[in-house]
């Protein structure tokens, strides 16, 4: 058995036994694990405070050659979660990305990129309660960072540059846009002309659009083309996102 | 090794406990098997009771056999104060620091995004209409002080807000005995961010 140091944010805890935690970790050095910290739950030396959830943390742990769960021997703290307890907002768009890694990623696939974005996203939840547009800004970056990203430029049936269009016409199933005339044979949802390009732009500049009803209406719009898309790939309901959506986007 | 029917079942059966492996659950079956007769019957029917008799309080949600529990029934406490916990086990630590003094609210559970629990999964609402109903002047909020307990908390005071409520939340901090050599940074930042007059 190896003794591995690494750095890691807490993706999920959970409760095992009476006194062991299971936890995974997304590893800067090996991506995502999992780990068991026996005494996790009661132990004041060595895991005190340090395996919440969206906490960054420095690791030591045993890793078998079969390479199943590690056995988490030691933590510290690098940088805590506080600050994302002080509104639901917070909690539930922290939980939204961490839950959105820990999906979208296979266990032991480093990805450094990934760690930096997930980092820096929960910095900015810590500090400020994000708008749907932030929000997607990040969403957005990770599928990129992943290969998931919807086609946002061509039509995805044909691959004709779309040109200017009065209405946009997403298809889930086939990952981006259509263009009008693969629209007539293929299952798609319609959405107004512009959307395609507020969420483009807003992902170059990284900030929101002025004016409110705009702002509201695209927002709408946008939330309905990622849901969609969302569910149709990964197949799955976020818990975080359902709550997110519930109780903060309404 | 070969056992009887009834007594393997048993063996499976208390296996199923926590904590309980089959040499323990073996070694179970034995004392109950060389055990008087009116122990096993006594054993069996508290069994049932437990299942049969006990309850949630429709006012506090706490495990009782009556409704309202004892508890909330009791004239001595101070009727105007609620202590908020998590689980019925949390309750009963905090009433055996100090006992008789409040009355309590069991959540059953804390918001937790990435388990999908939100606040209409656990009795938050219940919470509000009660400190209406009975004109309530505080709450404790005593949920565990972790990312979950924590979220909790601010978004009962934030639902409470409009309410002439009082709303306090447990320090957290050095425990009493402890060495401050040994305590972790949060621990002792929180611990002095709560720090009192003397």
């Amino acid at each position: 058995m190896a003794l591995h140091k690494d750095e890691a944010i807490v993706l999920f805890k959970r409760a095992y036994g009476e006194s062991d935690k299971i936890i995974r970790l997304f590893t800067l050095k090996s991506g995502k694990i999992a780990a068991i910290a026996k005494g996790g739950s009661k132990s004041q030396k060595r895991f005190m405070n340090t395996l919440e959830p969206f906490n960054h943390i420095n690791v030591e742990y045993f890793e078998k050659q079969e390479k199943g769960m590690v056995r988490l021997e030691n933590a510290d703290i690098v940088e805590t979660n506080c600050g994302i307890e002080t509104s639901l907002k917070k909690a539930c768009t922290a939980g939204f990305f961490t839950e959105l890694v820990d999906r979208l990623t296979k266990e032991r696939e480093r990805h450094d990129e990934l760690f930096q974005i997930l980092k820096e996203v929960l910095q900015q939840v810590k500090r400020t309660e994000l708008t749907y547009m932030e929000i997607l800004y990040y969403h957005l970056k990770i599928l990129e960072t992943l290969g998931f990203m919807p086609n946002f430029t061509d039509c995805v049936y044909c691959g004709n540059k779309m040109d200017e269009e009065d209405k946009v016409y997403f298809s889930s199933q086939r990952g981006g846009i259509l263009c009008a005339s693969c629209s007539s044979s293929l299952p798609h949802k319609t959405y107004q002309a512009g959307v395609i390009e507020k969420v483009l732009s807003f992902r170059k500049q990284g900030r929101e659009i002025e004016d409110p009803k705009t702002y509201r209406f695209f927002e709408r719009e946008v939330q309905d083309i990622m849901e969609g898309f969302m569910s149709y790939h990964l197949d799955v309901e976020f818990k975080s996102y359902r709550l997110l959506k519930n109780f903060v986007l309404k | 090794m070969y056992y009887p029917g009834p007594i393997e079942r048993l063996i499976e059966n208390l296996t199923k406990l926590p904590g309980i492996g089959r040499k323990t659950a073996t070694r179970l079956t034995f004392f109950l098997l060389n055990s008087k007769g009116f122990y096993i019957s006594e054993l069996s029917e508290s069994l049932l009771d437990v299942k049969e008799k006990i309850k949630l309080c429709s006012v506090c949600f706490n495990i009782t056999d009556v409704d309202p529990c004892v508890i909330c029934t009791d004239p001595r406490r101070d009727r105007s104060i609620i202590c908020v916990v998590e689980e019925s086990s949390h309750m009963m630590v905090v009433e055996s620091a100090n006992p008789g003094h409040y009355k309590y609210h069991i959540l059953h559970g804390v918001i937790n995004p990435i388990e999908g629990i939100g606040p209409d999964d656990v009795r938050i609402k219940e919470l509000h209409e009660r400190i209406i109903r009975e004109e309530i002047k505080e709450v404790i909020i005593a949920t565990n002080p972790n990312i979950e307990g924590n979220t909790t908390a601010h978004y009962i005071s934030e639902i409470l807000k409009s309410l002439d409520v009082r709303i306090t939340r447990i320090a957290s901090g050095i425990p009493v005995g402890g060495d401050i050599v040994y305590i972790d940074p949060l621990t002792i930042k929180s611990s002095i961010d709560n720090r009192k007059n003397l």
